[in-house]
């Protein structure tokens, strides 16, 4: 049974090259558009975003609301219309409201452009929020939200957010479901008046960008549609709850939803890079520490993840996992375990060269064909910032040191600072 | 067009090589063709757990993922009931790392006794985070054994039941390996930026030397024609009813896979689709439902599933989902929904295959089916299907009489 075989291969550096901004042009009445020309296939994506997030609301529910009606009636198109034409071009479409934006991608073969781009202007700018169709989906989205709520899951979730940024912000605020019953066309069709608007749209298209999308554009959002002013005064703030501790009781639950971490910086900040790898080598891939440990050693888990966001406001750390209750305690002791580890013993070389390749090889698949370009450019773009920002975490990723990730797990990671969040 | 070179070496490994310049990046795919159908009755999960396994390293490479990782590669797996699959992507200029991983492995795995009893704790909170700890997390597991009375389809690829994992010893583990784990039984394919001659020429350097060897039979009891509807209702603590539906069906390879999945895009296909039109938008009687055609190599379903809006009858609602079918069964469905479905299909092919990790997979699988041209000529068979077939087949298949049905209740509600 015994073969040859040849001996090790080498390994190469992996380089991910240079970033590329994407060029940009400006619609007749100024709205931005990103064009990344990328890919094989004639197809485009285009990514409607508007700065009509949670973070604009007054209401729970009203900017995941508003979103999810752009497609239940316009102007000159019934819902069932509107999907029945968008099936028939064969096009896909995710609309999204996440706590900073919101808005639509859609997906769609390059013949069929005339007809999508007709249809995105009708979605974005002409919804009529039908009383009916408001009804039928609040009902649905309710379901929806009690169904989720049985999920430990979720409800570490929630109560996490809540618990860092409090419940006087979107960012927090948690759902009750009293909130579905509030939302009505008036309130809808005012939130979007105020914030579907050209001077908070960019668009982002990648793929083979065809000849006529620039022109069409601005047929359909680059005319007759403009601004009224409206001033905003948000009485929206952040505030992170005293208690840090706390744990839903979910009786019957097979297993206890563990979520820990804290608000933290966001992408601007110049420590964000190292922050990035710290998270990687903590619970950010599958050889992490984290991992290694509660699942890879001690069998206590499926999963066990850490991640580092940000927001435009601010950002977040997070570590998750699902343990049996019975292993509850000793799954979170280790997390602990974990994060002093790394606050007080440098990081060995090997594995810091494991963490540098795995990441660069994770920034060539972020830049990969063009709806991975399109999603990485936008990721940025958001914050203010430009690809140069992949520039320098390639660099930090090729020079941090094991001292600065003592001193970044020291500073991001204070333990007093942590929230603890479980339910189960 | 998607070209590709397929090359078989002289131990039986079938290699397929699809060059793409336009990415940095390497697919590699291997599938064993092995899944939870291979297994005894007695000792379900066994293909599931050894997925586990194959990251555990091996007597000469200990660590997999070290070394994956310093190549910047990325890796992963699935196992359903008839394969198991592996993947990598990474940067072109590495590739060869993962061949020298993948053919190690494929070689002979080192079946610790402390890797086994660890990875046997971590499927046991899989099952738990998977199945018994989500809402209606558990139906698919009472649907089989009521739609599958002898196929080994009737148990989940997750296993029958979870002791049946604890008492998987060393002794079964390397028998399965040896019986399923062989160059024989498995597809290599590798996408991305890498010429075909050398993808075969790599793939005879590390896979060449690995012996065949003999593979366990494929003989499985075939599944009795059912004559009458099987019902099975269930109580669990979920906020809203459930209706979970299954029709047998043919094989994968059968010409009536392609009409049925047209005929399930008819029904659910998007917003549009007549199930979601009637029932959800238009009679508010579910809050969300759906249909699809299984890929299974052997006789397969269509599965049906959709949550029940609040107070509704669950007899009501599965009589209304009997009348958009019955309409499909007496009335051909009209040229623009058959160009909508068609249309679709294509939209969702072209965009697959903007993927390098897409192709690598689908031309394992299609190779496996014994036709791996049809990456490129799936979509000349959908576009001659026309409504008579769908009607047609809506007759055949979607009948009372050759339906599993789980009634799938939030406790609490009784019956009216």
């Amino acid at each position: 049974m015994s073969i040859v075989f040849p001996p090790k291969p080498p390994v190469l550096p992996v380089d991910p090259g240079r970033t590329q901004q994407p060029a940009m042009v400006k619609l007749n009445n100024g709205i931005p558009v990103y064009m990344i020309e990328a890919g094989t296939e004639d197809v485009m994506r285009i990514d409607f975003t508007f700065d009509a997030g949670q973070a604009q609301e007054y209401l729970p529910l009203l900017a995941s609301t508003t979103n999810t009606m752009l497609t239940e009636g316009s102007l000159h198109y019934s819902s069932s219309e509107l999907n029945k034409i968008l099936d028939f071009h064969g096009a896909f479409y995710n609309l999204y409201a996440e706590k900073d934006r919101a808005g639509f991608t859609i997906f769609f073969i390059n013949r069929y452009i005339e007809k999508i781009l007709e249809l995105a202007g009708e979605i974005a700018i002409q919804p009529l929020f039908h009383e009916a169709e408001l009804k039928a989906l609040m009902k649905k989205r309710l379901q929806l939200y009690l169904v989720n709520r049985e999920k430990v899951n979720n409800l570490a979730m929630e109560h996490f957010f809540e618990s860092i940024f409090g419940n006087h912000h979107p960012y927090g605020r948690q759902i009750v479901p009293e909130d579905f019953e509030n939302m009505n066309p008036p309130l809808l069709k005012d939130f979007h008046a105020a914030n579907y608007t050209p001077g908070k749209l960019a668009i982002i298209i990648s793929g083979k960008i065809h000849m006529r999308t620039l022109d069409l554009l601005n047929r359909h959002f680059g005319e007759n549609f403009a601004s009224d002013v409206y001033i905003e005064e948000s009485l929206n703030f952040l505030k992170e709850s005293k208690n840090r501790r706390n744990h839903i009781k979910k009786p019957g639950a097979v297993q206890t939803a563990v979520r820990i971490g804290c608000p933290t910086i966001n992408k601007c900040h110049p420590d964000y890079p190292g922050l990035k790898i710290l998270n990687v080598i903590l619970g950010g891939y599958f050889n992490s520490r984290l991992m290694k440990n509660i699942r890879e050693d001690k069998g206590l888990t499926y999963g066990v993840h850490s991640m580092v966001s940000s927001l435009i406001l601010s950002g977040f750390n997070i570590i998750s996992t699902e343990v049996s209750k019975k292993s509850t305690q000793k799954a979170v002791d280790e997390i602990y375990f974990e994060i002093e580890r790394l606050q007080n013993e440098p990081v060995e070389k090997e594995e810091l060269e494991i963490v540098r390749n795995y990441m660069l090889g994770e920034m060539v698949r972020m830049f990969d064909g063009p709806f991975a370009l399109a999603e990485s450019f936008r990721s940025v773009w958001e914050f203010g910032l430009d690809t140069s920002y992949y520039d320098r975490l390639i660099k930090k990723i090729r020079t941090i040191t094991p001292d600065e990730i003592t001193t970044l797990a020291g500073t991001y990671y204070n333990i007093e600072n942590l929230h603890e969040i479980k339910a189960g | 067009m998607i070209d590709y070179s397929r090359y078989t070496l002289d131990n039986g490994l079938r290699v397929l090589v699809h060059e793409d310049r336009s990415t940095p990046l390497v697919a590699m795919n291997i599938l064993y063709y092995a899944g939870s159908r291979d297994e005894e009755p007695g000792l379900t999960g066994l293909a599931h757990l050894f997925e586990h396994l194959m990251f555990g390293g091996t007597a000469r490479i200990p660590d997999f993922d070290r070394h994956l990782l310093l190549a910047g590669g990325e890796n992963n797996a699935f196992t359903n009931t008839d394969i198991t699959d592996y993947y990598v992507t990474l940067p072109a200029e590495n590739i060869e790392t993962v061949f020298w991983l993948e053919s190690d492995r494929m070689n002979l795995l080192d079946f610790s006794q402390r890797n086994l009893d660890i990875q046997k704790k971590v499927i046991i909170e899989e099952f738990n985070q998977r199945y018994l700890n989500q809402p209606y997390g558990d139906a698919m597991l009472l649907l089989r054994p009521l739609v599958y009375k002898i196929h080994p389809y009737r148990w989940p690829t997750i296993g029958m039941d979870i002791s049946h994992i604890m008492n998987a010893d060393q002794e079964k583990v390397r028998e399965f390996f040896f019986s399923h784990y062989t160059p024989n039984n498995s597809i290599l394919t590798l996408t991305g930026n890498i010429t075909c001659g050398r993808g075969i020429s790599l793939s005879e350097k590390w896979f060449g030397k690995i012996e065949k060897r003999a593979v366990k039979s494929k003989t499985f009891p075939s599944e009795p024609v059912q004559t009458e509807a099987r019902v099975l209702t269930v109580e669990r603590e979920v906020p809203a009813d459930a209706l979970y539906m299954a029709w047998h069906t043919g094989p994968r390879t059968s010409d009536d896979f392609y009409t049925l999945d047209l005929l399930t895009d008819i029904l659910s296909g998007g917003e549009s689709g007549r199930l979601y039109t009637k029932l959800v938008r238009q009679k508010k009687l579910f809050s969300e439902i759906n249909a699809y055609v299984t890929s299974d190599i052997d006789p397969g379903l269509i599965i049906l599933y959709g949550k029940l809006m609040k107070d509704v009858d669950i007899r009501h609602a599965e009589e209304s989902v009997y009348e958009v079918i019955d309409t499909l069964k007496h009335s051909c469905s009209p040229r623009r929904e058959m160009e909508k479905v068609r249309n679709r299909y294509e939209s969702s092919n072209v965009f697959t295959n903007t993927n390098i990790l897409n192709k690598a997979m689908n031309l394992a699988f299609f190779e496996l089916i014994g036709n791996p041209g049809l990456i490129n000529n799936e979509v000349d068979i959908y576009k001659k299907i026309d409504s008579m077939m769908v009607t047609e087949a809506a007759r055949k298949y979607l009948d009372p009489s050759n339906c599993s049905t789980l009634y799938y209740k939030s406790a609490g509600k009784r019956q009216k």
